[in-house]
């Protein structure tokens, strides 16, 4: 049986629509998931025993969960509380309250690893707890803390395949439709698993090259 | 030019200590650290400490400043008592500043981010004057054309000269000092002393832990022996290094000091030496 890719060439253009598709839900999904990771983050070490309590218990339950049942959750779920919400928006809520877990047991690790000094230097020179975080243990926390949510960044374009279980029209759901009209099966799902790599491969290299510039700064 | 003069505060305050220590006890789990340590420290004045590792000099300063809770006694700063929990790291940090043995510059932010941090966002000076007293902060440390370094390009010597600039753009009426050139390599240790020596010269009022001690004989007014979580004697640095009364504070200084000898009786020497390391 020899591999005939010319049967999908006409639907290239579809694949290529659906990867863009990926691409914006990644984004987004890491934009939002880093936003919410860095409060969760902050909640995860702050010196009320509750509040660090509420945060952990949070990124033990999301990170012990499959996204896909997140994902339900949020689509299929929601609506007999009656909130109805469109696949898209569901799916990137989905995603980004998952990397949000993991973004910030990231968070986390990043703020432990401020050498304790920082704090007490701040304390002194009269800063409040929440302003030596926001001012001085947060940016060099982040700072540190970039390859693991440029990683992150890279984890949510292959994670994002989920999205076709809500029929949003990214890269695999394209590619299963596809599928469906050109019976090339293998053909398609190659050209879908070359087109994850290429972004992951280039998002990687872009990481490393403004990790290499931030670096140097 | 910022204000490092005492203030002038109303005639009855010149008779409130800047520090007052009260029985103060800390443990660290089972460890006691400090067993009820009473000491006052004069506007003005410079007071060092000095003892062996591990007796309670940095824990006694870190009470001061709050960077320990304490378990037992109180701490006044100018007649306020800062352990009960009244007053916010804001009004903490007008009263008192530290200096760290490891400078803990913020290494995000330039020299002049150091200075002017605080200032703008605590104290809510405008930018350019706090850029403006940083600037003369800076010359007052030697280190007016580092202004737009950042702390990693700057020498050991340099760094603790920035954090003692730093803690002064707040302004505090007392500053503690705890071990300020131990982490420095012998060559950038006076350039530090001398600016803490300019300090205390300025009237500033200090309490300097140090293992310096011809420093400590040349700055302080009064030297405290510390050892095992109490002030074992105190005095003026002549009483104290020239004229010890209690004989853990002779075999101390003998052994930090290797040509010490002093006046100490010689047959008094003979037996130190049997004891000595
Ligand atoms: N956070 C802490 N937790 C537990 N033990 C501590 C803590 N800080 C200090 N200690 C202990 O308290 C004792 C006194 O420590 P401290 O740092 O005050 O001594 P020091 O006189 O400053 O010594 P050095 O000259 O070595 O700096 C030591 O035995 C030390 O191990
Ligand atoms: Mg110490």
């Amino acid at each position: 049986m020899g591999l005939d890719f010319t049967a999908i060439t006409p639907y290239v253009h579809m694949l290529l629509a659906g990867a863009v598709t990926t691409i914006q839900a990644s984004l987004l999904a890491v934009t939002f998931g880093s936003l919410f990771g860095v409060v969760v983050g902050a909640l995860r070490v702050m010196p009320v025993r509750w509040v660090r309590s509420l945060a952990a218990t949070y990124i033990y339950v999301i990170r012990g969960t499959p996204l896909l049942i997140q994902l339900f959750l949020i689509y299929f779920g929601l609506p007999s509380l009656g909130l109805n919400l469109p696949a898209f928006t569901a799916g990137i809520i989905g995603l980004s309250i998952n990397s949000s877990g993991y973004v910030g047991e990231i968070v986390r690790g990043g703020i432990e690893a401020v050498p304790k000094g920082q704090w007490e230097a701040s304390q002194v020179l009269g800063l409040s707890y929440m302003r030596t975080l926001r001012f001085i243990i947060l940016p060099q926390a982040i700072r540190n803390m970039l390859p693991a949510i440029g990683n992150e960044f890279v984890t949510l374009i292959k994670e994002s395949s989920l999205l076709s279980t809500l029929a949003i029209t990214e890269l695999t759901m394209v590619g299963q439709q596809v599928r469906s009209v050109t019976y090339a099966s293998f053909e398609t799902f190659i050209v879908v698993g070359v087109i994850y790599l290429v972004m992951t491969s280039a998002t990687s290299a872009a990481l490393q090259y403004v990790e290499k510039r931030w670096k140097v700064a | 030019m910022p204000e490092t003069q005492p203030r002038a505060g109303e005639p009855a305050e010149r008779d409130i200590p800047a520090i007052e220590v009260r029985n103060l006890s800390k443990s660290f789990g089972q460890l006691s650290v400090l067993n009820g340590i009473s000491l006052s420290v004069r506007e003005g004045e410079v007071v060092s400490v000095i003892g062996p590792s591990g007796s309670g000099k940095s824990t006694l300063a870190r009470c001061i400043c709050r960077l320990e809770k304490i378990d037992g006694g109180d701490v006044f700063l100018y007649g306020q008592k800062v352990n009960d929990g009244d007053h916010s790291n804001k009004d903490l940090s007008r009263l008192v500043g530290m200096i760290f043995q490891q400078f803990n510059l913020f290494p995000h932010l330039s020299v002049l981010g150091n200075l002017t941090l605080s200032p703008v966002k605590i104290l809510g000076v405008p930018r350019s004057q706090a850029e403006e007293q940083a600037v003369a902060l800076l010359r007052r440390v030697g280190l007016e054309e580092k202004r737009n370094a950042w702390p990693n390009e700057l020498s050991g010597g340099q760094r603790q000269r920035v954090a003692i600039a730093r803690a002064l753009a707040m302004n505090p009426r007392i500053m503690l000092f705890d071990e300020p050139t131990s982490a420095l390599d012998p060559e950038l240790v006076g350039e530090v002393l001398s600016v803490i020596a300019g300090l205390a010269e300025s009237g500033m009022t200090m309490m300097i832990i140090t293992h310096e001690m011809l420093f400590a004989r040349d700055v302080s007014d009064r030297v405290l022996f510390m050892a095992d979580g109490t002030i074992v004697e105190q005095g003026t640095p002549d009483q104290i290094f020239s004229h010890p009364e209690v004989p853990r504070t002779r075999q101390f200084l003998q052994r930090t000091l290797p040509h010490y000898g002093g006046d100490v009786p010689t047959d008094e020497r003979k037996e130190n030496e049997r004891h000595g390391p």
